[in-house]
C-alpha cells in the first residue's frame, strides 16, 4: 500500500484550471521530486495534499485514508516546509517550536525541541526572535519546525533555498538519513536539479498543471536522447569538420575547443570515426543528459534538434 | 477539540504579548487614557449639577464595560492579523487544528485579556475616583458575559472580512466598534438618539446592556427586558457571527491559505 495515493486530481480557480487531472503516489521511504517552471501547479497541489486548499475534484488518500474525511489523524504524521510560510517573526526559535510541539502534541516537548535545534544547528539563536535571524537560519528553522512531530510524510518546498552550500548539503544528508532510519516519506521541490538527482528516487514533472512525466532522475535524463562532446582538435582539423558536416553534427567551436553534439549511442561510433581518420584531439569531455537538460527542453529553453 | 492544541495557540499569544510593550501597555493604556480624560470631564459637570448626579458613576461604568466590547473584539482580529501579518496561517492549519479550536482560542484569549484590563481599569477607577465598581453586585456579572458575547461576535465579523478580503480590511480591527459606540448609548439613555439612531440601538443589544447598566448604577430597579432582549439578540448574532466566519474561512479554503494576505 502506497504512503500518499492522489487519484484525478484537479483544482479549477474559475475557468483556469491550475491542476489538471494529475494521479501520483508516494511510497514508504521514498523521495519524490516534484518539479515544474514557476505556476506550473506545484504549490497548488502541495496545499491541496496539505489540506489547505479545496481540490475542486479527485481523491487524496494517506496511509489508506481519505485526507478529507480522516484529516486530524493525517496531519498529526504530517508536516511542512517552504519558503512561503513563516513562524511568527516577533517570536524566538524556541517559543515558536515550544507552541508549534502544542499543536502536534510531542510527547516529552523540551527534549524533543532540544534534538531538533541540535540537529538543524539552532543552539547559537535558540533565544533569537526570526526578526534577528537570516534568510538561511529562518529556512533551518522552519526545517525544525517541520521536523518536530517524527513525520511519517513531509512535503519540503524548496527546503534549501537560501542555505549556503554546506548547510544545504548537510541538510540533504539528513534528508536522506531521516529515509534510511525512520522510512520517511519526503516529497520535495527544487529548483537545484543536482539536488533532485542526488535526493529522489523518483520524479514527477508537472507542465500547466498536467502531469507530463513520473520517472526516475536517471530514466528522464536518459530520454534526452542528445549528449554533449567537448573536445580540442590537435591534428585534422579539416578532416574532422568535413566529418561534422558529413554527420550533420550539430557542432561549434570556442577558442580551441570543439563542442559537439549527437545522440548519446552514437559517441563511441564518432570517437573510433575520429581515430580512424587519424584526427588527434586532446581534452575531452563527453556530457551526457542531464535532470537540468530535460527540465530546459521541457521549458522549452534548450533545443536538442541537430538540424 | 483538543486541550493542547488550544493551549498552544493561547501561548503563542501569551509569547507574543510578553516580549510587546505595544501588546502589555494596549490592554490598560486606552481604558486608563479614558477614564482620566472622560472621568475627570464627568467630575467636572458632576460638580456643576445637583450632588445626587450619577454622571461621574454613569461614564466611569461606561468606559469600563465598554472595555469589555472594545478589548474583547480586538483580541479576537488582532490575533488573526497577526498571523496573516507573519504569514503564518499555512503552518497553523497543516498542523491537525480545527477550525473549532481556532475559534475557542480566540474567546479564552479575549476572557484572559478582558480581564486584566478590565481588573486594571476597575482599580484606576477606585483610585482616581473613588468609584467601586464591584459594590454595583452580582448583576454586572450577567451584563458583563454579555458584553463579552458582543464583543465576540464584532470580533467574528471583522475577522470573517479580513479572511474573506485580506489584510486591507485590517483598519476594521479599530474603527468598527468606535462606530456601534453612538448606538449603544454607553453614556446616555438611547431616548436622546434621532429617530434613525434609535432604530439602529434597537437592533443592537449593547444599547439594552448599557440601558440595564445604567439603570444598575443609578440604584433604579433592574431592568429585565432590556437583559432578556440583549440576551436573545447577543446569542442570535453570536450564532450568525460564527456561520459568517466559518462561511469565510471555506470561501479562504477555495482559494488556499497561502493567497491569503
Amino acid at each position: 500500500m502506497s504512503i500518499l495515493e492522489v487519484n484525478n486530481l484537479t483544482k479549477k480557480f474559475g475557468s483556469f484550471t491550475a491542476v489538471d487531472n494529475i494521479s501520483f503516489s508516494l511510497e514508504e521511504g521514498e523521495i519524490l521530486g516534484f518539479l515544474g517552471q514557476n505556476g506550473a501547479g506545484k504549490t497548488t497541489t502541495i496545499q491541496m495534499l496539505l489540506g489547505v486548499l479545496n481540490k475542486t475534484s479527485g481523491t487524496i488518500f494517506y496511509f489508506g485514508k481519505s485526507l478529507e474525511k480522516h484529516r486530524m489523524e493525517i496531519l498529526e504524521k504530517v508536516n511542512f516546509s517552504s519558503t512561503y510560510t513563516n513562524l511568527m517573526w516577533w517570536l524566538t526559535v524556541k517559543e515558536n517550536l515550544t507552541f508549534m510541539s502544542y499543536l502536534y502534541n510531542i510527547p516529552n516537548r523540551k527534549k524533543r525541541i532540544a534534538e531538533i535545534v541540535e540537529i538543524f544547528r539552532l543552539q547559537e539563536f535558540f533565544h533569537k526572535n526570526l526578526t534577528e535571524l537570516s534568510a538561511g537560519q529562518v529556512t533551518r528553522v522552519n526545517l525544525a519546525k517541520a521536523f518536530l512531530n517524527y513525520p511519517k510524510v513531509l512535503l519540503l518546498d524548496e527546503p534549501t533555498a537560501s542555505l549556503d552550500p554546506e548547510v544545504a548539503e548537510y541538510i540533504r544528508q539528513f534528508l536522506l538519513m531521516q529515509r534510511e532510519k525512520f522510512k520517511t516519506s519526503i516529497i520535495i521541490t527544487s529548483h537545484n536539479m543536482g539536488e533532485v538527482e542526488e535526493l529522489c528516487n523518483r520524479v514527477i514533472v508537472i507542465q500547466q498543471g498536467k502531469l507530463v512525466a513520473n520517472d526516475t532522475p536517471v530514466e528522464l535524463a536518459a530520454s534526452i536522447p542528445l549528449s554533449h562532446i567537448a573536445l580540442i582538435v590537435q591534428k585534422g582539423e579539416k578532416e574532422a569538420l568535413s566529418y561534422f558536416a558529413k554527420k550533420k553534427l550539430l557542432h561549434k567551436k570556442k577558442g580551441n575547443t570543439w563542442y559537439i553534439t549527437l545522440t548519446t549511442r552514437g559517441i563511441s561510433a564518432f570517437l573510433q570515426d575520429m581515430t580512424r581518420q587519424h584526427i588527434v584531439y586532446t581534452d575531452l569531455n563527453i556530457q551526457k543528459p542531464s535532470l537540468e537538460d530535460y527540465f530546459l527542453q521541457l521549458a522549452g529553453e534548450k533545443s536538442y534538434e541537430t538540424s | 477539540m483538543k486541550l493542547h492544541r488550544i493551549q498552544g495557540l493561547m501561548l503563542k499569544t501569551f509569547f507574543l504579548t510578553r516580549r510587546s510593550w505595544d501588546r502589555i501597555s494596549d490592554v490598560v493604556y486606552w481604558s486608563i487614557i479614558d477614564l482620566a480624560v472622560w472621568g475627570l470631564t464627568g467630575q467636572y459637570f458632576t460638580a456643576l449639577s445637583s450632588p445626587r448626579s450619577h454622571i461621574l458613576e454613569i461614564i466611569v461604568s461606561g468606559i469600563l464595560f465598554w472595555l469589555i466590547i472594545w478589548r474583547g473584539q480586538q483580541e479576537i482580529s488582532v490575533n488573526l492579523l497577526e498571523d496573516l501579518w507573519n504569514k503564518n496561517m499555512v503552518n497553523l492549519f497543516v498542523a491537525p487544528l480545527t477550525f473549532a479550536e481556532w475559534v475557542m482560542s480566540f474567546l479564552l484569549v479575549s476572557i484572559v485579556k478582558v480581564l486584566i484590563s478590565f481588573l486594571v481599569a476597575s482599580f484606576a477607577a477606585e483610585l482616581f475616583y473613588h468609584i467601586n465598581i464591584f459594590a454595583y453586585g452580582w448583576y454586572l456579572l450577567p451584563v458583563s458575559i454579555l458584553l463579552l458575547i458582543n464583543s465576540w461576535w464584532i470580533g467574528f465579523v471583522i475577522a470573517g472580512m479580513i479572511l474573506r478580503f485580506g489584510t486591507k480590511m485590517q483598519t476594521l480591527a479599530w474603527s468598527i466598534v468606535s462606530l456601534l459606540a453612538p448606538f449603544s448609548a454607553i453614556y446616555y439613555p438611547v431616548g436622546i438618539l434621532p429617530k434613525w439612531g434609535q432604530f439602529i440601538a434597537e437592533v443592537l443589544p449593547t444599547s439594552y446592556l448599557f440601558t440595564a447598566l445604567h439603570a444598575i448604577v443609578v440604584k433604579s430597579p433592574l431592568d429585565v427586558f432590556s437583559l432578556e432582549v440583549s440576551l436573545v439578540l447577543s446569542f442570535m448574532y453570536l450564532a450568525l457571527s460564527l456561520v459568517y466566519l466559518k462561511s469565510c474561512f471555506n470561501k479562504v479554503l477555495e482559494r488556499g491559505l497561502v493567497k491569503l494576505n
